[in-house]
């Protein structure tokens, strides 16, 4: 049964994005093992081109879910195999997509063994991702969301550094136990929410404030674990520094989006009372990971550790945008988002490649690299300016926002806040020193050589990134626009009732069009 | 007073006939075994899996045309309830015969008799799926279970086997004893063997304790806690066909029962049993996750799994509804496929390395990819993870308790499945990451690679296609849509 309109000729341009991996999970399985990084490639790649259509037949216009496919897929209880993506969804499933033929190229020489094993792996991840930022059903939703963990049990445990079972072991059962309160929450939406597990409808209806605290920190559990927010972050470093480099990439590309998005999908329009309720708590963990993730990574040797603790610093001001709870806020939170998929996941990147050469990834053992691999240290430097937020480039422009918006919820915030950045800038630039324009350590010279072609070509899509996200960011922000207001609507309606006597923020709240966005009911087209 | 005339047309016979049909067949295949001396044993195991085969057709088609009806004054009755459970006993039981052929082959006696005696059980479970009063559940009970004993024992130069059926033996002769106790209390105080002439009973002492009775007769059948002890210890020393057989056949037999039993003439004590059932979960899930961690041996290990698996099923009883019963029926399926998918996967490795340690796994995705995957989706369904069978088949039955307002055990529930997710992922570890110590391949035959794609179609299709199969549970359980009605059932209560 189809009760939608499937926009752009019918196409069901998310099936196939979806299908399109597990169909080289088959090739793979019947290709010879030596075949097997050339067919995931390929089909990875493929999926890549397929997903531009949502990019491109996007209608920025629309703030609602867009290439929406509905079918039932069960009857009782009604559970449907539902796909849509919004201006929210759908600049991370084309990160998604983007990322997965990189993180392919990456592992082309990294990994040696049990290569089939291996891509399928990623490839099963990237269905997996995609299905969750893409399902329009709650219990599809938890399907992909749970699907996850294998693979990435498996990238960790089985290509991983010395240590590699503590940290996937701990990886696992971390994301399960707040997996298994997001079941809860589910199970309660369903029956509180009208007897649907339908994201959309469940999203309009209203929950009576006890429930929606008691759902909001089951949320929190599933989704702070992933982002992670300071306390639940330990289990990042450890997965980070024995994950294999494409594990490391998608991780902190990918992966961690997933906890965001959760706020942002279902957290904020969900349970408006309570993420007002319960937001300064957010702001005041997000202030916390940013200066303590980054006064962390000043300590780090490690430059996996680094770029990890960097991480929690960076995913903390995409939860401070979430909680301020306006337009800037949340936009320069979703902008960040993009920006840490492509900056991280560069850095994890460039990590992988000194690690080919140089086995180690001691800040000690890698110094001075500028001279032999001036191509490499070109781009190491671009990267290392991004994460710093460099006026001109991508994370500027999402840390900024994330400021301003932070700002207007509280000046002191913003303020402890914007310490994260000056510690960046410490600590990246201290990496820089050490890693390009230091000593060079002798007794790794004779193995460095310069970027390969496969190596300049997985960075340079991302370097194109950095640059028009920093200088003409407008694109994906109109992107955004229609969306981030549809959530914003749903939180003004119970600020202006709440709060409005108290402080003038409603009347922001709903600016910046917010005020012209559709009413909620026509929200599927 | 009891009084038993017996008269039986054609038509009537036609409710027996897969129970008719197997029983000659099984009469057949004893008689070849011995008559021709040539004739292997492999092809007396391909002439049990066809005759099963038969009477699954057979019972497909009378759930299909919806042949129905009670013989011997609803001694016997075939609804749909039953059929259902009697495919499941017969799907069972060919899987099983497939993934013993190649076990069988190192008996040094009495091969083609451990077919029969297969077989034999699976009638008696058909059976047990349909009936419908007290002495019928004792004679059915009893009678399949003499099978088992046989079974369990059957390596009889193993030390291990012969402790096996003995402890199996003494304890299911004491749950013997405890049924027919508890059967001659309910008698005695209701005047009536048949269930639904039970119902609507005033509540006695008498009847409470005799319930009780055959409720820990039918505990010990499905291996609930506190009436486990005889699981760890049968399973390891049996052979491992018949701990797979154990694992699945009789438990959904006994199930059958405990539905009827409690859904039909217990109905309006409703909420007595549903706090027997939902601490009987509680601690079940519990105790068999919690010990399950400690073991070293994959037989054992499966064995508490199962326990607290039986915990999972009885979340459905204790939601006490319909659609408990229909999660209950579904859950069963998923833990059909996945359960015998993985003692497929345990007999073709311990066929090449003759262990069920679980230390002998390590890199067994080295040694057979196949078998590891296989191993890795079987033991993932067994622990929720969707898209597999056994997510879908939780989620029934976490929604059925919560529908009930069941939260306790909605969480412990939940909280199990980390648990038990923490012990699989020990097993999964072993095959993936760690390295084998003999990188030997293991390969796996023919009739063993059957029960392991049945095994995979199974947790597939049931995951992600569950539609047509959830449907078929709710259908079968049809006749249970009017009897949920706990708040008007208090007032049948003593004293209340």
């Amino acid at each position: 049964m189809t009760e939608m309109v499937i926009p752009s000729g019918g196409t069901p341009w998310l099936t196939l994005v979806l299908v399109i991996p597990l169909l080289g999970v088959a090739g793979i399985l019947l290709a010879q093992e030596s075949l097997s990084r050339q067919v995931a490639l390929g089909v990875s790649t493929l999926c890549f081109l397929v997903s531009l259509p949502l990019w491109f037949l996007f209608d920025n216009g629309n703030g609602g879910m867009q290439f929406v496919e509905k079918h039932q897929w069960i009857e009782s209880p009604s559970i449907h195999y539902a796909l849509g993506v919004d201006g929210i969804s759908m600049p991370l499933v084309l990160l998604t997509t983007l990322l997965t033929p990189l993180c392919i190229l990456v592992s082309w020489t990294a990994i040696e063994q049990r290569r089939k094993e291996f891509m399928i792996s990623l490839l099963v991840m990237e269905t997996a991702t995609i299905g969750v930022f893409a399902a329009l059903d709650f219990v599809l939703f938890y399907v992909f969301w749970e699907t996850m963990l294998i693979p990435m049990y498996l990238l960790i445990g089985v290509w991983g550094g010395p240590n590699r079972v503590y940290a996937a072991v701990k990886f696992f059962l971390y994301t399960l136990a707040g997996s298994i309160l997001l079941l809860v929450a589910i199970l309660v939406l369903y029956f509180e929410g009208g007897r649907t597990f339908d994201i959309l409808t469940l999203t309009q209806a209203h929950y009576s404030p006890n429930l929606q605290s008691l759902v909001f920190w089951a949320f929190f559990a599933a989704f702070a674990v992933k982002v992670p927010m300071f306390p639940f972050h330990t289990w990042l470093p450890d997965a980070h520094v024995e994950a294999p480099t494409a594990g490391s990439v998608i991780l902190a590309s990918v992966l961690l989006k997933l906890g965001t998005y959760g706020f942002l999908r279902f957290s904020l329009p969900m349970l408006p009372d309570a993420s007002v309720a319960f937001g300064p708590i957010i702001m005041a963990l997000s202030v916390i990971a940013i200066i303590y993730g980054a006064y962390m990574a000043l300590a780090q040797a490690d430059l996996k550790k680094l770029i990890a603790y960097s991480s929690v610093s960076h995913m903390g001001f995409v939860t401070l945008g979430l909680f301020a709870l306006n337009a800037q806020g949340i936009e320069g939170a979703m902008l960040q988002m993009i920006n840490h998929g492509i900056t991280t996941g560069a850095l994890f990147m460039c990590v992988g490649i000194i690690y080919e050469r140089t086995h180690s990834r001691q800040i000690v053992d890698n110094g001075g690299l500028a001279k032999a691999m001036p191509q490499f240290a070109t781009f190491f430097v671009i990267f290392s300016l991004s994460s710093v937020g460099l006026p001109g480039m991508n994370s500027f422009v999402g840390e900024f926002l994330v400021l301003v918006g932070a700002f207007e919820w509280s000046k002191l915030t913003a303020t402890l806040a914007s310490l994260g950045i000056i510690l960046a800038a410490a600590y990246i630039l201290y990496m820089v020193q050490r890693i390009v324009y230091g000593p060079a350590a002798s007794a790794m010279l004779p193995k460095l050589f310069d970027l390969n072609p496969r190596e300049f070509g997985m960075l340079l899509p991302l370097v194109f990134f950095v640059f028009w996200i920093g200088l003409y960011p407008n694109p994906l922000l109109d992107v955004m626009h229609g969306s981030v207001n549809r959530v914003l609507a749903s939180q003004s309606e119970i600020v202006t009732v709440d709060r409005g006597q108290q402080t003038d923020k409603p009347t922001r709240l709903v600016a910046d069009g917010a005020v012209n966005s559709q009413p909620l009911t026509g929200k599927v087209q | 007073m009891l009084t038993f005339n017996l008269t039986l047309s054609g038509s009537d016979l036609l409710l027996l006939l897969p129970e008719i049909f197997l029983t000659l067949w099984l009469c057949v295949v004893l008689c070849l075994d011995f008559s021709l001396k040539r004739i292997t044993h492999q092809q007396l195991a391909y002439l049990s899996i066809g005759g099963l085969g038969i009477t699954g057709l057979m019972l497909i088609g009378m759930d299909v045309t919806g042949i129905t009806g009670a013989l011997f004054k609803n001694m016997f009755v075939l609804d749909h309830l039953a059929l259902f459970f009697k495919i499941l006993v017969v799907l069972a039981t060919a899987l099983v015969v497939f993934m013993s052929i190649d076990y069988v082959r190192d008996f040094r006696f009495f091969k083609g008799e451990y077919y029969c005696m297969v077989v034999m059980s699976a009638i008696g479970m058909m059976f047990m799926a349909s009936s419908n009063d007290l002495l019928s559940v004792f004679v059915t009970l009893e009678f399949s279970t003499f099978g088992f004993y046989v079974l369990v024992a059957y390596l009889r130069d193993d030390i291990r086997s012969s402790e096996a059926g003995l402890k199996f033996f003494i304890l299911g002769v004491f749950a013997a004893g405890l049924l027919a106790y508890g059967i001659s209390l309910v008698y005695g105080e209701t005047g009536t063997m048949v269930f639904s002439e039970m119902a609507g009973n005033q509540g006695s002492y008498g009847l409470a304790i005799g319930f009780i009775l055959i409720f820990a007769a039918l505990g010990f059948k499905i291996g609930a806690v506190p009436f486990h002890s005889w699981i760890p210890d049968t399973y390891q020393g049996a052979p491992t066909p018949v701990t797979a057989f154990l694992s699945i056949a009789p438990k959904g037999a006994a199930l059958a029962i405990l539905i009827r039993m409690f859904y039909v003439a217990l109905a309006s004590f409703k909420p007595m049993w549903v706090v027997v059932f939902v601490l009987a979960s509680i601690v079940s899930m519990t105790y068999g996750n919690v010990v399950a961690i400690a073991q070293k041996n994959i037989k054992r290990l499966l064995a508490y799994s199962g326990i607290a698996q039986i915990g999972n099923i009885m979340i459905g009883l204790a939601a006490g509804t319909k659609q408990g019963s229909d999660a209950i029926m579904f859950f069963l399926l998923t833990y059909l496929f996945a359960n015998l998918g993985a003692f497929a996967v345990i007999i073709a490795v311990s066929q090449v390395i003759r262990s069920d340690e679980i230390e002998d796994y390590n890199g067994l995705n080295r040694r057979s990819p196949f078998l590891a995957a296989a191993m890795l989706l079987f033991l993932l369904s067994l622990a929720g993870v969707p898209p597999l069978a056994g997510f879908i088949g939780k989620l029934y039955l976490f929604v059925a308790a919560m529908e009930q307002e069941l939260y306790t055990l909605l969480v412990v529930g939940l909280v199990n499945i980390v648990i038990s997710m923490y012990y699989y992922l020990i097993v999964v570890k072993k095959m993936y990451i760690n390295e084998p110590t003999d990188p030997s391949p293991i390969a796996a035959s023919m009739p063993i690679k059957v029960a392991v794609y049945v095994g995979i179609a199974g947790t597939l299709v049931l995951g992600i296609y569950p539609g047509p199969f959830i449907d078929w549970a709710v259908d079968a359980t049809l006749m249970f849509s009017n009897i949920v009605a706990p708040v008007a059932a208090l007032s049948v209560l003593p004293g209340s």
